[in-house]
């Protein structure tokens, strides 16, 4: 079953989106071929599902992270056999001899160049072969996650067809060109291929584990589904610099965290960094933490920001309600979720939020199986939530004044917050004074 | 003194809206000329403050509604004479020289262009003028007269001797050379302020007449101003112009009850209510016909509303601090003695319950102080409500009512006296059947 993200929550953590110099995506992005760029794309819109297939996924790059490969070829000689290697070629020896021997004769007669790009291309991948044979000579994946791969690869190389092509050096002569293009791009074109995408693959397991040294992001754990928890030491937003690191730890017995603070005292952050870290976690890709264990989930939910369009005043809140209930009926489905809202509800008035959030948040709660992170302004719902003994962690973000001046650590603490400055904002601003 | 309004509060009444929206420009934006048009721009951008000023330009388009003429003029006139007289290049004047063979079969030929558009701009002007002269003396308007001022502006204008050849030719298709040269000089060259003037009052009609066919079509009240320091507003059957079928309420402001506290639940009509009562004050200010059955007002320095505050997230300001910066600005004008209409829809909603109540008690009874200005505010912290009865006296408690209707509000959008705690926040939750979805889930497991 595939990983439930919908587009609200993939563009509230900004996770896709090539073009978006701030997405995930293109923090990750530093692959050098375009099939790995397709592989890695993939990745990103499948998330899994399984904990197994997580594990090895994430052990894989961290077999790549702790042996520090090189990617056996230049980019250059990549681009120019990978295009060879892309162009089908005749369906018999002979048909293809006649072909290189027609564009042999127009190259010199016409000054054409395909005879020139052919024997460039074939170039190429001879190198190309010749490289990898290398590579996977010293290739040592005994144990590792990727020695079923590492195996095949192995394999592939290892055909003896391949033996001419790989020893073939200096000019090669029209019957010979035509002989190994036939062989390369038509007997073992499907091998060829297999060998290609194990190159891919390659390309995404060292780009990632690359990031993952750069940045110092660790890889999490994933537990069965049964194990009902999730926990992180030192969490932080992996786009941000000098982000300020924050743990998080959700179990069956206490699946919910309630968030205060102020306006700018970094809630939002905050949620971002736990969901981005589920749904990379959920990738098999390495977080920003410095530790992680998950139980695997169906999906990750947010309603970080939902459109500001406070102009159409009542059908914002409407809008909420409806972001609501699409969760609420997976949640009742059964689905075992991740649940993120920031502010909900601030499309209304005080009151109505009040009670909106306190009955939503309540009754959310109760399934266990879920694990919810839910932030407000309205801090008087965390007291009467904790009146309701529905299990939850409260944690706020601190504000402290320095003076008249707010200053903000965005460092979690528990309980809830009584920065109540909103009066003293009015004094600040000397309005009662003026009047 | 000029009066004082805010982009704001533009747009929260979509005074001008963008281009083709339903802005209360748009309904009144039916002048035949491009200048009558500009005029009423004009006329939107900067409201009146004087009474006197405001119950004159009232008085002329009550005037000409009760007349029911139409604008004399078509519009292929001012299309022809705007281009013409923005033509002040001395070389381009027509001249009563002899014709030389070259340019007598050049314009055998055909005419350039030039020649072509200064010779209509010369027609059209020629029939304008004729044609105001026509139109002016047929206006039946006795002295002391609000149109009186600027129908003797005409007169006189129309009245200078070099014009009289013009207004005695007895029509304008066939002009001889001479006459068009000489007209040329005298329009575009010799008279051209007096021209521009006369333009200006034709510019000026056109938005009268236009705007009065306006209010009598959609039968719109003229508003009656009344002196500052009467201080009151006497509104009957308000109501939103851009709303179809709306309900019209009944308003009667004074001194002593000059802060409106306003309370009713989401969809009861509070905004809608509050933006009828803006526009038709804006409108009034003006001297234009509002959307209401009477209107009796004492002139106000200037409206400010904040109904649709978009909080700027990106510069880092919350919405509450936004609200407050809001606040701060009303204070500060308030401070300076001016008279004002302020609304404020939703005081502080940006953040906690506590605050909010707090706030909105420290600031509306601040305000109540200011007993020359007028106030609405609307809030669901019915608590501030009931302090502020104890406090202040001249607060008054309006409340738009909800009926509910087994499961289903049902709004009369007609205003009644008191505070109402009607909330339907939940009750959409419930309508949803989100907390019964949870609920029922729950029990499957």
């Amino acid at each position: 079953m595939a990983f439930i993200a919908d587009k609200q929550t993939l563009e509230d953590l900004n996770l896709l989106g090539k073009f978006k110099p701030q997405s995930i995506y293109n923090l990750f992005n530093k692959v050098r071929t375009t099939g790995g760029e397709r592989l890695l794309e993939s990745m990103f819109q499948q998330p899994l599902t399984d904990p197994d297939a997580i594990n090895i996924r994430s052990g894989i790059f961290r077999y790549f992270q702790d042996n520090a490969l090189v990617f056996p070829v230049s980019q250059t000689v990549f681009l120019r056999a990978e295009n060879f290697l892309s162009q089908g070629t005749g369906g018999n020896k002979l048909w293809v001899l006649a072909m290189s021997l027609r564009r042999k004769i127009t190259a010199t007669l016409l000054r054409d160049g395909q005879f020139a790009a052919l024997q460039d291309g074939m170039a190429a991948t001879v190198e190309l072969l010749r490289s990898l044979r290398a590579f996977a000579a010293v290739l040592d994946t005994a144990g590792s996650p990727y020695h079923a791969q590492a195996t095949e690869l192995k394999a592939l190389l290892a055909n003896q067809r391949l033996d001419g092509v790989v020893a073939a050096s200096g000019h090669l002569s029209a019957w010979q060109q035509a002989r190994y293009d036939f062989l390369l791009r038509n007997a073992l074109r499907d091998e060829i291929e297999k060998i290609l995408n194990h190159l891919y693959a390659l390309d995404v397991y060292m780009a990632v584990s690359e990031v993952a040294k750069a940045r110092n992001f660790t890889y999490a754990r994933a537990l069965p589904k049964a194990q009902n928890l999730v926990r992180t030491t030192a969490l932080y937003h992996p786009a941000l610099e000098h982000a300020v690191a924050n743990s998080i730890d959700l179990d069956s017995q206490s699946n919910l965290l309630f968030l205060t603070g102020a306006n700018m005292a970094g809630k939002s952050t905050f949620m971002k960094s736990f969901g981005i870290a589920v749904y990379l976690a959920h990738m098999g890709f390495p977080v920003a933490a410095h530790h992680m264990e998950f139980s695997v989930r169906d999906g990750l939910y947010s309603s970080i920001n939902v459109p500001d369009n406070l102009s159409m005043g009542y059908s914002h809140f409407y809008a909420e309600v409806l972001r609501v209930k699409t969760v609420a009926q997976d949640v009742a489905a059964g689905k075992d979720l991740v649940v993120i809202f920031d502010e909900l509800f601030k499309g209304t008035n005080v009151k109505d939020a009040y009670d909106a959030t306190l009955a939503v948040t309540a009754a959310f709660a109760a399934y266990r199986h879920c694990f919810f992170l839910i932030s407000t302004h309205i801090i008087e719902v965390g007291e009467a939530l904790k009146k309701e003994r529905i299990g939850g962690q409260y944690a706020y973000m601190p504000t402290v004044m320095e003076g008249t001046i707010p200053r903000y650590p965005y460092r979690l603490k528990e309980g809830i917050t009584n920065d109540r400055h909103g009066m003293m904002i009015i004094g600040n601003e000397q309005i009662l004074e003026m009047m | 003194m000029l009066f004082t309004t805010d982009k704001q509060t533009l747009e929260d009444l979509n005074i001008f809206g963008k281009y083709g929206s339903d802005a209360v420009y748009h309904i009144f934006n039916r002048t035949v000329t491009r200048g009558g048009a500009a005029v009423l721009e004009e006329m939107f951008q900067y409201p009146l403050t004087d009474e006197k000023a405001i119950n004159r330009r009232s008085g002329i388009i009550q005037y000409f509604a009760a007349a029911g003429k139409d604008f004399p003029f078509p519009a292929s006139y001012f299309d022809a004479i705007a281009p013409y007289l923005a033509n002040t290049d001395e070389r381009s004047k027509l001249t009563g020289d002899a014709p030389n063979i070259a340019r007598k079969i050049s314009h055998l030929v055909a005419m350039d262009g030039d020649t072509v558009m200064i010779h209509k701009g010369i027609k059209a002007l020629a029939a304008l003028l004729k044609g105001m002269a026509q139109f002016i003396s047929l206006l039946d308007i006795a002295a002391g007269h609000p149109y009186r001022l600027d129908k003797d502006a005409i007169d006189a204008l129309l009245a200078a001797p070099d014009f009289a050849p013009v207004l005695a030719l007895a029509g304008v298709a066939k002009l001889s050379q001479d006459q068009l040269v000489a007209y040329d000089t005298l329009f575009r060259f010799r008279h051209r302020p007096a021209i521009q003037r006369l333009l200006t009052y034709i510019y000026q009609l056109d938005v009268y007449l236009s705007v009065a066919k306006v209010g009598a079509a959609r039968g719109f009240a003229s508003p009656k101003a009344l002196p500052k320091e009467r201080q009151v507003l006497n509104l009957q059957g308000v109501y939103h112009p851009q709303v179809k079928n709306a309900v019209p309420n009944n308003l009667h402001i004074s001194p002593e009850s000059n802060v409106l506290f306003l309370t009713g639940a989401n969809m009861a009509g509070k905004s809608t209510f509050m933006k009828s009562l803006s526009i038709a004050l804006f409108l009034a200010h003006m001297g234009f016909p509002v959307p209401a059955r009477v209107m009796e007002f004492s002139a106000l320095d200037g409206i400010y509303t904040t109904i649709n505050l978009p909080d700027n997230l990106g510069m880092g300001a919350s919405h509450f601090y936004a609200e407050v910066l809001r606040v701060k600005k009303m204070a500060y004008e308030l401070g300076q003695g001016k008279n004002l209409f302020i609304v404020f829809d939703e005081l502080f909603r940006g953040t906690n319950v506590k605050d909010a109540y707090e706030a909105t008690i420290a600031i509306t009874q601040a305000f109540a102080r200011k007993r020359n200005s007028l106030f609405v505010i609307s809030t669901h912290i019915i608590e501030a409500g009931e302090v502020l009865r104890e406090k202040c006296s001249n607060v008054r408690f309006l409340y738009l009512p909800t009926r509910m209707n087994g499961h289903h509000p049902v709004y009369t959008y007609t205003l009644a006296e008191g505070i109402t705690d009607d909330r339907h926040g939940m009750v959409i939750i419930h309508n949803e059947g989100i907390l019964d979805m949870l609920k029922a889930g729950l029990h499957k497991k």
